[in-house]
């Protein structure tokens, strides 16, 4: 009772993630022959990878009390287009290559950004809209072509299995540090920059941030900047993760990142949430999606209703949970 | 002569066909508590906000130190010393109290030292006389606690001019005493403070200096000496104004019709016991967290009772959900006109008929749109709610007018209990006037009424009987004619020789 009275509620909903992870790797590991391989490890690590950058921008968004539904249709028009570019110029520096991706991926933010701040459109509003439309320009754009792993440059081909160091014989992928960056960076802002501070402000009481001078049109903006810009990096490692782009690639990434998010204890209603409930989320997200497509128990199709059913317990169970502490709070201290 | 920090010269501004501010000239001193008074609507609110860079002004200057100044942004306002504190306070519930504190601070950098940070708002709170951990969320703060933080805040941008807009609407005596105090000291570092409130009383403790305006004008700016109660009210309503806070006569009431007995809500409040007649005015006093509106809640069946009983009209009832207290004939006019009491996007006339649409109702369900109008219109007339119809947004109108709203809702549901939690809280004086007697009125026609108020000049106009709560316990009940400032507050604040048992 003392650890529950005494941590903070953020603390307490990590811990209860980290719980849920170890629950679920274990269930799988007596259901599943060779669970616990560095294979599975490896398949589970660069799916998430993908994953995380886009997990990191929707969280700042919806920290502002915004969301931004059309990061998936981002992360195919990036995908696809820096696919393109690199057929064309195999000869691109990498890290040129990530920074079109992401400055793509600003630039489409800056459009749902700019109408729902100065435009006054609710941003679930605007984003449904850009979501079908970066979609659909996607299609015009890449008349029902598709990019393929061998017009791809040797190096990018080469990326997902390219190792960064090994850990007792697991292996910590490049693209599995690149999304880590991603997290370490935009975690380390969230506590210590204080223009960063401004999501937090302006989530929590746009009045509020109103009269103390905060400029919350600014902030949104920059919130969805980001968001496109981490779609971006999300859609340069799906290209470099499966090579062969269609049209439909990053279909439905946005619900998932957004399911990352919130199993990740962001709240939905704006001004909290750190960036490693997101870590976790996004990890045990992917860890049962991963896990279920190899459990022969349940076939494809309910995958997605165990996904459905995990978001809708993780935010009742913290409904639950933190009305019933500050309950016990309440009793303790009076 | 002095330099005054803040001149405003000739000041004009206009809402579409509204004239806010005309031709509107103040002149501030540094160390001086300068009170502004005024009825709703006269255009204090306008003044603030062009004050603290929320709005620019149509013509006219402003003048900081002797400097002109343009406030672009409620930023350009604080830089240039001038911040301000609200009756509702503007604080992130996310947020921790040390960065809520330090949140606009520009001098502070790019990165958050976060002990550093936590330490300086240790500094600016604790002189405040309020004991708060700076590393805590701010939501779960009382309202007197929000208000520290932000005069923290402000404390932190070393401002030269603090506005403080009804900082005591909501404060219970010894929190009003305690902000005054704060206020003295400011004054005393050469701060001008800026002192909007409707409480005269408060005015006469604290200010220098009173400038009175009215519709939009400038009336008169006099040393606090040279004005008496009356004459200010007499300048803010153009007219004298009879019925202020005079006490009327207790009405002579009838029968029991709701008795309470031991009435308890595990870990909130204990053994409240009264009888509340008809044609009575049962008066709730207390400091803010004393539980007053916590019972209200209980009898209304928000917060159930856990214990005790409640007998109306001689049957003993069980009321859980409002539904059933409506259905009893009770009826909860809510503090909070906000949160609790209006639907603020709505007109006049759907607020009105929201508790009583079951009567409208038409075959298939239907709401009789002309009987509604017609309902509406009545109580626009009977309660002088001060609008050209029943079609505007219940949100543009003013405190006074959106309380009678509120009010005419629940007079609407024919109630034979009606409670008033905090009725005259952030209106002006000639709407308080017209509340009162209102409230008086109903009471003469029999309904019995329990009003929450931490006014205490209010309490002891309106009430037939006083019941002083203390921290969720019964402090005793007084008749009106025992009932004095001093014994209330003395039951209130738990001072022993007034000690007395529940009665």
């Amino acid at each position: 009772m003392t650890l529950l009275t005494r941590a903070s509620p953020q603390t307490l909903r990590l811990l209860a993630l980290g719980l849920a992870l170890l629950a679920t790797i274990l269930f799988f590991a007596t259901q599943i022959e060779g669970y616990l391989s560095p294979r599975m490890f490896n398949r589970i690590s660069t799916s998430a990878a993908v994953v995380l950058p886009i997990a990191v921008g929707q969280a700042i968004v919806i920290m502002t009390r915004n969301i931004d539904l059309s990061a998936g249709s981002v992360l195919g028009v990036v995908a696809y287009m820096a696919g393109q570019l690199l057929s064309a110029n195999p000869d691109l520096h990498p890290i040129l290559a990530v920074l079109f991706c992401m400055a793509l991926g600003a630039g489409l933010g800056a459009l749902n950004g700019l109408l729902i701040a100065w435009g006054r459109v609710p941003s679930i509003i605007v984003t449904l809209g850009t979501l079908a439309l970066f979609r659909s320009f996607l299609v015009e754009w890449s008349d029902a072509k598709t990019i393929t792993t061998a017009s791809l440059p040797q190096w990018l081909v080469d990326l997902p299995s390219a190792n960064a160091f090994s850990v007792g014989g697991l292996d910590i992928r490049v693209t599995v540090l690149l999304a880590l960056a991603a997290v370490l960076v935009t975690g380390l802002a969230l506590t210590f920059y204080r223009p960063a501070r401004r999501f937090y402000a302006v989530g929590s009481n746009p009045d509020a941030a109103l009269m103390a001078g905060i400029n919350a049109r600014r902030t949104v903006l920059t919130a969805f900047i980001l968001s496109g810009a981490f779609a971006g990096l999300s859609g340069f490692l799906f290209l470099a993760k499966f090579g062969n782009i269609t049209v439909v690639a990053g279909l439905g990434y946005e619900l998932k990142a957004i399911a990352a998010v919130v199993v990740g204890g962001v709240s939905i209603m704006g001004g909290s949430g750190s960036m490693i409930g997101v870590l976790m989320g996004a990890l045990l997200v992917d860890t049962i999606d991963n896990s279920l497509t190899r459990w022969a128990v349940v076939s494809e199709f309910w995958r997605d209703a165990l996904l459905g059913g995990l978001i809708m317990a993780a935010v009742t169970v913290d409904t639950l949970a933190s009305r019933q502490l500050t309950r016990l709070r309440k009793g303790g201290t009076q | 002569m002095t330099q005054p920090v803040l001149e405003l010269i000739g000041l004009s501004k206009s809402f579409a066909a509204t004239q806010a501010l005309k031709d509107m000239s103040l002149t501030v001193l540094p160390g001086e508590v300068h009170a502004i008074v005024g009825e709703n609507g006269a255009g204090k609110s306008t003044l603030i906000k062009i004050m603290t860079g929320v709005h620019q002004p149509d013509t006219g200057t402003i003048r900081v130190d002797g400097q002109p100044v343009t406030l672009r942004s409620t930023q350009a306002a604080q830089d240039a010393g001038i911040a301000a504190i609200y009756q509702e306070p503007m604080v992130f519930p996310d947020l921790n109290v040390a960065e809520n504190i330090f949140i606009s601070n520009r001098a502070k950098g790019r990165i958050m030292r976060w002990s550093e940070i936590y330490a300086e708002a240790d500094a600016l709170i604790s002189p405040l006389g309020v004991k708060l951990d700076v590393r805590r969320a701010a939501s779960g703060l009382t309202l007197a606690e929000q208000q520290t933080v932000e005069i923290a805040r402000a404390l932190s941008l070393k401002v030269k001019v603090l506005i403080m807009d009804e900082p005591t609407a909501s404060l219970s005596a010894h929190e009003v005493a305690r902000l005054l105090d704060i206020a003295r000291a400011l004054k005393a570092q050469g701060v001008a403070v800026i002192y909007i409130s409707h409480r005269l009383d408060e005015i006469f403790r604290i200010a220098d200096r009173v400038t009175v305006i009215r519709d939009g004008q400038h009336i008169s700016t006099k040393p606090i000496a040279e004005v008496t109660e009356d004459g200010l009210v007499k300048d803010m309503v153009g007219r004298a104004l009879e019925s202020f806070a005079v006490k009327t006569a207790a009405n002579p009431y009838g029968d029991t019709l709701l008795s309470v007995k031991n009435l308890t809500c595990a870990g909130v409040f204990e053994n409240i016991t009264f009888d509340l007649h008809k044609g009575e005015v049962l008066c709730l006093a207390g400091l803010v967290g004393a539980r007053r509106t916590d019972v209200a809640l209980s009898l209304f069946g928000i917060a159930p009772a856990t214990d005790g009983t409640i007998t109306l009209a001689g049957k003993e009832v069980r009321i859980t959900t409002p539904q059933q207290a409506m259905d009893l004939g009770i009826a909860y006019v809510s503090e909070d006109r906000r949160k609790l009491g209006l639907a603020m996007p709505l007109s006049i006339f759907a607020n009105i008929s929201l508790a009583s649409l079951k009567k409208l109702l038409k075959p298939f369900g239907l709401i009789d749109a002309r009987a509604e109008a017609a309902m509406a219109e009545t109580y626009r007339k009977r309660l002088a709610i001060r609008s050209p119809d029943t079609l505007i947004e219940v949100g543009k109108l003013s405190g006074g007018n959106q309380q009678k709203v509120m009010l005419a809702k629940w007079l609407e549901t024919k109630p034979r209990v009606l409670i008033f939690d905090e009725p005259t809280r952030g209106i002006d004086v000639g709407a308080k006037a017209e509340v009162h007697g209102i409230i008086r009125q109903l009471a003469s026609e029999g309904v019995a009424i329990l009003v929450i108020s931490s006014d205490l000049p209010e309490v002891l106009a309106l009430a037939d009987r006083v019941l002083v709560m203390r921290e969720g316990r019964q402090a005793g009940i007084l008749p009106i004619e025992d009932a004095t400032q001093e014994r209330v507050i003395a039951l209130a604040a738990g001072q022993a020789t007034a000690e007395r048992p529940a009665a």
